[in-house]
Formats: structure tokens, sequence, C-alpha cells
């Protein structure tokens, strides 16, 4: 694909914009601007902004449960961004236009058998994203999923899920990961405009402070812990919420934590990594060090099989 | 084997069915089966027969999947 690094930014929505996107894109990765669920115009200008700001390929992520897929799947297939990666579903109903139109699909899944549907309908790759994630999220974890999606499929696999520094890309490398997706040490790059409070939380948490809620709606959600979702565990282990206000309770939810920075009433999606995490950086150095020091390890590996 | 036969088995298998429990009317959601669940049945069905489905907003029921595989 033309990387200097297997690397891919996730698409994280209000945080994955065209500046981010450009940024890790320059820095040798894949850039990714998160669709999200907003319009079908927004996508297309975040897309020409990102042209503006680099020369290097990158990518755009379709949460396929935006109220807007069908439109933003057809600006992609105009637009053409190298690469278009799905979330939150399966894309195959999207893929034969964007496959069309010269654009490589590289879904995300949760599991064997929706990475060999994803396969069969021309998937380029897949990223196999384990539960240690942030944002919506499937049962299985890394350590278990990638080799399991890496002997289902014959496209290459990339992990996410856990993933923040060498160590991290070393073992995803050796469980037969092509590549890797990051999302969480994203939130914290320098170029990232998401806002300040976010990038705080992120830099605070320690390893237990994730939760994951959602499980009850069908859509497990991992965030850091918070007022926000100390309510909202409590009201979905009771038995008189009902389903839909449960649904409105998490209605902007994460634009009052991105975009607003409300401590109180914001869901700051965020992965079990967070607590790795220790410093606001341009993404060229978070990329550049994660790579040296998965290197060195690589290189020293076999010390433990000897 | 008819095609439900096929599928109520391969329930029968992964999910620890009983095939008695199994009619053609009922939905996945009725059988709790979630999306991660229909794809694993939908591959399970392709390994077994050859037949590749796909998955779309008209599959609902064991009897959509049925109609789905023997028109194909």
């Amino acid at each position: 694909m033309g990387l200097a690094y297997p690397i891919f930014q996730g698409g994280m929505a209000w945080v994955s914009d065209a500046e981010l996107a450009a940024a890790v894109s320059n820095a040798g990765g894949l850039g990714i601007i998160s669709a999200m669920n907003l319009s079908a115009e927004y996508l297309r200008g975040q897309i020409r902004k990102c042209r503006t700001l680099t020369e290097k390929p990158f990518g755009v992520n379709i949460m396929l449960m935006s109220p807007f897929v069908k439109d933003v799947a057809r600006v992609c297939a105009e637009e053409k961004p190298a690469v278009v990666t799905t979330g939150a579903g399966l894309p195959n109903a999207y893929m034969k236009g964007w496959l069309s139109a010269g654009v490589r699909v590289i879904p995300v899944v949760p599991s064997t058998a929706m990475a060999r549907l994803v396969e069969r309908a021309g998937a380029y790759a897949v990223i196999a994203e384990g539960g240690e994630s942030g944002g919506h999220i499937g049962d299985l974890s890394t350590l278990t999923l990638v080799p399991q999606v890496k002997d289902a499929v014959d496209i290459p696999v990339l992990a996410a899920g856990g993933i923040a520094d060498g160590r991290g890309v070393a073992a995803a490398m050796m469980l037969g990961a092509a590549g890797v997706q990051c999302g969480t040490v994203f939130l914290c790059a320098t170029e990232c405009a998401v806002h300040e409070n976010y990038k705080q939380k992120v830099l605070n948490a320690k390893d237990i402070d994730t939760i994951v809620t959602g499980k009850r709606l069908g859509h497990a959600v991992r965030s850091i812990r918070n007022p926000f979702t100390r309510q909202y565990a409590k009201m979905e282990y009771e038995i008189s919420t009902t389903g839909e206000e449960l649904e409105a309770m998490g209605i902007g939810a994460l634009r009052k934590a991105a975009v607003d920075g409300n401590l109180e009433e914001g869901c700051f999606l965020a992965g079990q990594c967070s607590a790795m995490v220790h410093e606001i950086r341009p993404a060229k150095e978070i990329i550049e060090t994660m790579f040296k020091e998965a290197e060195t390890l690589l290189k020293g590996a076999s010390a433990w099989v000897k | 084997m008819s095609t439900y036969e096929t599928i109520a088995k391969l329930l029968a298998e992964s999910k620890d069915m009983d095939p008695g429990d199994i009619r053609p009317d009922m939905g996945f959601a009725e059988l709790e089966l979630d999306s991660l669940d229909v794809a694993e049945l939908v591959m399970n069905l392709e390994d077994e027969l050859g037949v590749p489905v796909e998955i779309d907003e008209s599959l609902r029921t064991i009897a959509d999947l049925v109609a789905k595989v023997d028109n194909k």
C-alpha cells in the first residue's frame, strides 16, 4: 500500500478529522477520517481538506449504523480515498461500488465468520479488533481474535485493540498481523483537535479505568469511567429502564466529550491501553517510537525460545 | 437432507439447540442469534453446501435463509 509504517489510525467519531488523518499519513502511517454520524457533504469537505494537507494515501472510516450511510458510501465511491474501513456491521451491500471505484475496502471485524464474509465480497484486508479497544467493541480479545482471523482468511490481517507501544506492535506481528490499527494513542497526538479534557482523561486513566456499557442494547461500547458511565451502567442494570431510555441517554454523549470536554455528561470513548499513553506527542514521534521499539524487540525475540 | 434440516443440524451443533425447538418461521432474534451468530451460521452453511448467501435486510428468519439457499 506504499506506507512507510504498517499502522492505521483508527477512525474515531468526533476525533478523526482531516488534520489528524493528514498528520498520520504524513508521518508514514495511514490516517483515517471518520464519517461518523454526519452528512455526506461533511465527509466530502473533510476528504478534500485532507488532500490539501497531504499527498500521501489516507482512508475514510464508515460507521455502518450512521443514518447517512448510503450517502457517505456514495461519496467514498466518488472521492476515491485510498482506503475505506468500516465498523459496526457488514459492509457488503456497499462494497461493489467502492471496489469498482478502485477503493480498497478494509473492514473492522470482531469474528472469523465476519472476516470470511467480507473476504468473499472482495475486501483487501481485515482489521481484527479485540475488545480492549475503545468505542464499539466485540467480545473477543486481540490475543485470541487475531490468530483465529489469520487462520480463517487468506487476505492480510491488521490487529487492533490494546496496542499503544512497540510491545503491542511486536506482539501483533507474532500473532500473524501484517500491521496494526491504533486509536487511543492517537487521541493524544498533538495534531488531534479533540477537547483538551478528553486528552487529559486518557493521560490520567489507570489500568482499571475503562468500562463497557451498552451490552444490553447489543452495542457494547468501551469508555473511560466518569459520572456519565456510572449513571448509564446503573440504569442499564435496572429492569425498569427501557431500551429507548438507554438509547436516548447515549445520544450526543460522545460529542459532549470530544467537542465540549464535558467531564460530567460526556462519554469518553477510549481503549484499555489509555493507561499506557503518558504524553501528548506529534503523530510522527508516536509512530517512529513504536516501530523502533518493535524492531528492537523482534530482533531479540528468539532469545525466549532457545 | 433438506436445506432446513441442514440449518437445524448446524444450529444444534454450534449453539447447542434442540432441533425440535427450531421452526422455519422463527426469526433470528427469537432464536437469540445476534448478527455475529447469523454470520457464523451463513459461513457454516456455505462450508456444508457450497452455496454462498449474502446477508442483507431481507434475511430475518430461518425460512428466509432456506429460500436464499434454495433459490441459488
